[in-house]
């Protein structure tokens, strides 16, 4: 992963260090939705959710779909992909680790001290 | 929409507070989880990513106290710092390579909810953090095609 792309990544992971915004992802992970739709989960005004979906739009993670009434917005696959790929390989590595001690612990004896 | 954790690790990266945060459910007690992270003879079984036993472990569980672990026939790859807050079974704190790590355990039903934050304390260092994981991982990826190739030959011959 270049350094020069850093700047994309900057947005793309302050935009994600937001459980809500992190959960409209997840959303439009299913499909493309109005403002309306990604609303009606939370207890926030749709204003509140245009605004999350500002600064998505702002990092290039997600776009307005083609129909032009409704405004459904939807994943930029791309950009997702980018902040994946230069996650993934610590992920994996902690999730390795995470593995190794999951399987650990069954055979541990729960009065072991 | 609600995150599901089980068997899998939630890994968010937070650069406003330059933290790499694990999310983990663990089918296991805080307290059994929390040996596993603080005694030489297991965390020696499951430390090192490869499933590699470690080859070394020296730990002194106690704030101030430090701890080395190094990893099995790689005497250059070591892990070590020091311990900062020691609270069984919820609660370990510790600073290593310039950042702080911490262990946040939490009942969940019969289980745990383990947090594990890496604290990088600047951008800077956030950003080496993941440059050094990323140089880790594909070299991980190599070692694993290696072993999937060595077994392909063998299989064939």
């Amino acid at each position: 992963m270049a350094i020069e792309s850093l700047p994309q990544l900057d947005l793309i992971f302050s935009a994600m260090g937001d459980p809500t915004r992190r959960a409209i992802l997840g959303r439009l992970a299913l499909g493309e939705a109005t403002v309306a739709e990604l609303a009606q989960p939370f207890a926030f005004s749709q204003p509140t959710i245009s605004r999350h979906l500002k600064v998505l739009e702002r990092a290039g993670l997600i776009e307005g779909g083609r129909d032009a009434q409704r405004r459904p917005r939807r994943l930029r696959l791309e950009a997702m992909k980018q902040a994946a790929d230069f996650i993934e390989p610590f992920r994996r590595e902690w999730e390795q680790r995470f593995d190794n001690l999951a399987n650990h612990l069954t055979t541990m004896k729960p009065g072991e001290e | 929409m609600p995150p599901a954790f089980q068997n899998a690790t939630d890994c968010v990266i937070d650069r406003a507070a330059h933290t790499i945060r694990f999310v983990r459910d663990l089918d296991a007690p805080p307290r059994l989880v929390f040996d596993a992270w603080t005694k030489p003879e297991h965390i020696s079984c499951w430390w090192d990513a490869t499933g590699a036993r470690l080859e070394s472990c020296e730990m002194d569980v106690r704030p101030g106290g430090a701890f080395t672990f190094v990893s099995s026939g790689k005497p250059d790859h070591v892990f070590s710092g020091t311990y900062r807050t020691v609270e069984p079974p919820h609660r370990l704190v510790f600073d290593a390579n310039g950042a702080e790590g911490r262990l946040i355990l939490a009942a969940n039903g019969e289980g745990t909810r383990m947090t594990v934050e890496i604290d990088c304390k600047t951008a800077e260092l956030l950003d080496h953090y993941l440059e050094v994981g990323v140089t880790a991982g594909t070299s991980q990826t190599l070692a694993n095609l290696e072993t999937y190739l060595a077994g392909q030959e063998a299989a064939a011959a």
